[in-house]
């Protein structure tokens, strides 16, 4: 065992800078002192603060806070999925949306997108729920497909997987040729830009993400048996196919729920994980949690890039996450001592 | 029976919340209440003071109606009319909006175009901002309706009407000239020809398609299936529109360079050069230009009868 005091620390240091810079950069410029005065009072709960402006307490709390918490919540839900996802494939190319997680999301979100709903003022839930509904439907259609009896080879997932996609991927291109209008709505979904203001994308978004981070944290030991092989877990006492089965369902359900809210935000659960591992090892035990705590500071921190950048416009999130995460990924993996990436 | 207690209890405490939110009795006769493209209940104390706008064609409507003074701040496109430029933007466009900036602005109302989507607008509301939803009129009607809604809420209901009214007599003077009008010119209006194969080229139930066909002429584009479609080059050989209009001048399309497409130079139109550009503007964006636009369309297509 490494000691991990330091690292643990030292992320939970990190991820608090990359929120109070999330909360106090933006297009309205808010004085540290008030914006610090604000966020003490609300962990106080006492809202709202009388002595201050009352738009920058709306700014804060209404816009800047509850991103932020969206954002630590889509990015720990990404790398914690993508995380077991490599363990469980045991395939380092292996992220979140591998066995169509995004591509079922995407498809919903556009066919919403498109169908022309009556706007009503509560057509707002439209795209994150079929988004939601779609992306789970369409991993059930994979997880269904790659059944062999009783068994789920892993290999089976990965084929039915990438071949389930590619035809979602296919059909929402379809989708999209004919779309009359929205078409940059659409675009910038799929980009990962889609964010509404307020509480209830978090609210709507927290049960998900925390049941299957919760639950992927209790099969960590699991995963690491199931990496020997399905004979030397077999005869270590886990149940493979359903221990295989609740992995992905757990991943599949904050994944689906990050996707709904965020639009489809690549590459944080692929590279997340990978950095993460030269520090804490293979162990998933450890290396989930630190994939979460640093998904969650990787996205916080491309937010916060993203708003700044052209504002007053805002870029969609994904865009960044590829933009710096690439770069960034292949300067760790160079300066790794190891020659075997 | 169980559930049913659950369901009356939480419906008792959502209820319990909701009024403890709205003030009791409010004293305040409201002086403006409208319905908004969203079938909303829209009220106001009074005309709104201080109006951000966050698509062009509201901006331009409300320049147009003596109302831009109220407006105190704008999305990135709106440039029309030049005055709009020096305003705070807001953003839009291939991103989203800056809600910060418009929260700060302290507006009494947000008005929303057809271009904004049901998040944005519902986030606006979130935020405790006034919201008025401007539904995508499809002919001149309702924009003519568009700019009445907008001076009932900023307060110029007598300059919309006096707009609306001279508006509608300069489109009865272009209808009455073309009454007997037999001979219709078909047009093909470019949107969008990237993909010089099979341009984009508006549809049915669109503004170019309603406004081509008042000034008398024809859209080949109606018989097409989507709102904004494509058109195969094929096709358009076919149909061989009398004249082509280039929506897309402003993007560098000239008459020229349509000659040099592959297949283009046996159009009648282009072998003709009858190739005209078009200041889109005048149509796709919805307010009072739009009538200028259906009178140049109109001189185009018959030019004998206008001068």
């Amino acid at each position: 065992m490494r000691k991990l005091t330091r690292p643990t620390l030292l992320s939970f240091a990190t991820l608090a800078i990359a929120v109070l810079l999330s909360v106090g950069v933006g297009s309205v410029a808010i004085p540290p002192k008030e914006t610090l005065e604000v966020l003490w009072n609300t962990l106080q709960g006492t809202v709202p603060t009388l002595d201050i402006n009352h738009t920058y307490q709306i700014i804060l709390l209404t816009l800047r806070l509850p991103r932020t918490i969206l954002m630590i919540m889509t990015g720990a839900a990404l790398a914690g999925s993508g995380c077991a996802y490599q363990g469980l494939f045991q395939n380092p190319l292996a992220d979140p949306y591998l066995i169509g997680a995004a591509s079922g999301a995407g498809l919903g979100a556009i066919i919403s997108l498109t169908l022309g709903w009556p706007a009503s003022p509560f057509s707002y839930l439209a795209v994150p729920m079929t988004a939601f509904i779609s992306a789970l439907l369409t991993v059930f259609l994979v997880f269904q497909l790659a059944k062999v009896k009783k068994t789920l080879p892993v290999t089976n997932l990965i084929l039915a997987g990438v071949a389930v996609s590619s035809f979602v991927t296919a059909l929402t291109s379809f989708l999209l040729i004919n779309a009359s209008g929205e078409l940059r709505r659409a675009v910038v979904w799929l980009l990962g830009g889609s964010t509404m203001a307020g509480w209830k994308p978090v609210l709507g978004q927290l049960p998900y993400v925390l049941v299957g981070l919760i639950g992927l944290s209790a099969y960590a030991y699991k995963l690491n048996v199931l990496q020997f092989g399905d004979e030397q877990a077999l005869q270590l006492g886990i149940n493979v196919n359903r221990a295989r089965t609740r992995i992905v369902v757990f991943a599949t359900l904050s994944t689906a729920a990050a996707v709904a809210f965020t639009g489809v935000i690549g590459f944080v659960g692929l590279i997340i994980p990978h950095i993460l591992r030269r520090v804490t090892g293979g162990d998933m035990r450890r290396l989930l949690p630190f994939s979460m705590i640093g998904g969650a500071i990787f996205l916080v921190l491309a937010d916060v890039v993203a708003r700044v950048i052209v504002a007053p416009q805002e870029l969609p999130v994904g865009i960044i996450t590829s933009l710096c995460g690439a770069p960034f990924f292949l300067f760790i993996l160079r300066r790794s001592k190891e020659k075997d990436w | 029976m169980k559930k049913f207690i659950f369901l009356t209890t939480i419906s008792m405490i959502i209820s319990a919340a909701f009024s403890a939110c709205t003030p009791s009795a409010v004293a305040v006769s409201a002086e403006i209440s409208v319905v908004d493209g969203f079938e909303k209940q829209i009220t106001l104390d009074q005309p709104a003071a201080k109006i951000v706008t966050l698509s062009p064609p509201i901006t331009e409507m409300l320049y147009a109606i003596d109302a831009g003074d109220q407006v105190i701040a704008r999305d990135s496109f709106s440039d029309y009319p030049e005055a709009a430029l020096s305003l705070p933007d807001i953003g839009g466009g291939f991103a989203e909006y800056d809600l910060e900036t418009i929260i700060s602005l302290e507006p009494d109302l947000v008005i929303a175009g057809g271009i904004n989507t049901v998040e944005l607008v519902q986030s606006l509301e979130d935020l405790g901002l006034t919201v008025y939803y401007l539904a995508n009129p499809f002919d001149l009607e309702g924009t003519f309706a568009s700019i009445e809604a907008l001076g009932i809420l900023s307060g110029h209901e007598d300059q919309a009407k006096e707009l609306v009214d001279g508006l509608r007599s300069r489109v009865d003077a272009v209808s009455t000239i073309l009454e007997n009008v037999e001979d219709k010119p078909t047009v093909y209006y470019e949107l969008d020809a990237t993909d010089v194969a099979k341009p984009y080229t508006p549809g049915p139930n669109t503004f170019y398609t309603s406004l081509i066909e008042i000034a008398g002429g024809e859209n080949i584009g109606e018989k097409l299936e989507f709102e904004w479609a494509q058109i195969s080059l094929e096709q358009l050989l076919i149909e061989d529109p009398d004249l082509i209009l280039l929506g897309d001048a402003m993007w560098g399309v000239t008459p020229e360079s349509v000659a040099e497409r592959a297949g283009w130079g046996s159009l009648t139109a282009v072998a003709n050069g009858i190739v005209l550009p078009f200041d889109d503007n005048l149509i796709a964006r919805i307010g009072p230009r739009q009538v200028d636009g259906l009178e140049a369309l109109a001189k185009i297509f018959h030019p004998d009868l206008f001068k």
